[in-house]
């Protein structure tokens, strides 16, 4: 991928090369401006991407599967329930910050 | 869509969030397959897959509303994809942007693109159609596909076609594009 200037054939290979790897930065990262170009203004290029995808979920999506849902359950448990201390904490914040102005109008309140 | 499906669904739609929490278990266990097949599409990786699936059902949980009227497993998937998965999709690789010559909406446009029409078809759908869509390919694309989704390289492809890399190169693309076609004739006929 070191060339310069790939062709919109090439391009297309490399991408499928590196989805089917799993490492679609590397790709990302090789292209040059006229590449990128190439890329946003091909019609042909946004088609075949399409079927690239298929082909790759048909040939490889198997190794996504995992067999123990049970592992991922726990993660998302995990992750809903930091949100739900999140949603809940800054509730207590602003019942900390409140006595604040308080304090304010006691100083001014001094000198007279 | 089967009954338990259907179930889950209803229990995501509880107000209470801690009930929400609970009826997420069986709603992961029913969809977990379909999804990460779904993401498996756009990243290729399964470690970043299960990443970003984390955070959809996280945010499924947060906000199910768009689920709401969901009747079929294909409308389903749909809709998490559109409201969802592609949302998480491009955070992915957004950070990498300032180094990329990709605009951000050319990165968009490859990493999470509008979901196409041979992308709504369901995996069973779609073997089948590869299945007698690769049959009326010459024998020559057909073998240039079907090493390529063994897993070989296009040097390795160029090797076992006696050819060069650049002509692999060029039939693999026609062929995509035919392929392509072919699906696209599938989708009108039904």
């Amino acid at each position: 991928m070191a060339q310069i200037n790939r062709t919109i054939q090439e391009l297309l290979v490399d991408y499928a090369e590196t989805l089917r790897d799993g490492c679609i930065p590397t790709f990302l990262k090789s292209l040059t401006r006229e590449e990128a170009q190439t890329i946003t203004s091909s019609r042909d290029f946004q088609d075949a991407t399409e079927i690239v995808r298929v082909l790759n979920s048909v040939g490889f999506a198997d190794k996504a599967v995992n067999p123990n849902v049970s592992l991922f359950i726990s993660r998302v448990d995990a992750e809903i329930a930091s949100r739900l201390k999140k949603a809940r904490a800054p509730s207590q914040g602003r019942r900390r910050s409140n006595p604040k102005p308080v304090t304010g109008t006691k100083k001014t309140e001094k000198p007279i | 869509m089967n009954r338990r499906l259907r179930k889950g669904l209803k229990g995501l739609m509880d107000p209470n969030p801690e009930h929400r929490r609970r009826a997420m278990e069986s709603f992961v266990r029913d969809t977990f397959e379909i999804f990460i097949r779904c993401l498996y599409r756009y990243l290729g990786n399964e470690v970043e897959c299960e990443d970003v699936l984390e955070d959809v059902y996280a945010d499924i949980w947060q906000n199910p509303e768009h689920l709401r009227n969901v009747t079929n497993e294909r409308e389903m998937l749909r809709t998490v994809y559109l409201y969802y998965m592609r949302k998480r999709l491009r955070e992915v690789y957004r950070r990498m942007n300032r180094y990329l010559h990709l605009s951000q909406e050319g990165l968009k446009n490859l990493i999470a693109p509008e979901m196409g029409i041979v992308e709504m078809i369901s995996e069973d759908e779609l073997h089948q159609i590869l299945r007698r869509t690769m049959g009326r390919l010459k024998a020559r694309e057909r073998k240039a596909i079907e090493l390529w989704m063994e897993g070989m390289s296009v040097r390795a492809i160029a090797n076992e076609l006696k050819t060069t890399v650049g002509a692999v190169k060029m039939l693999k693309f026609r062929t995509i594009l035919k392929l392509k076609k072919e699906f696209h004739n599938y989708n009108l006929k039904d």
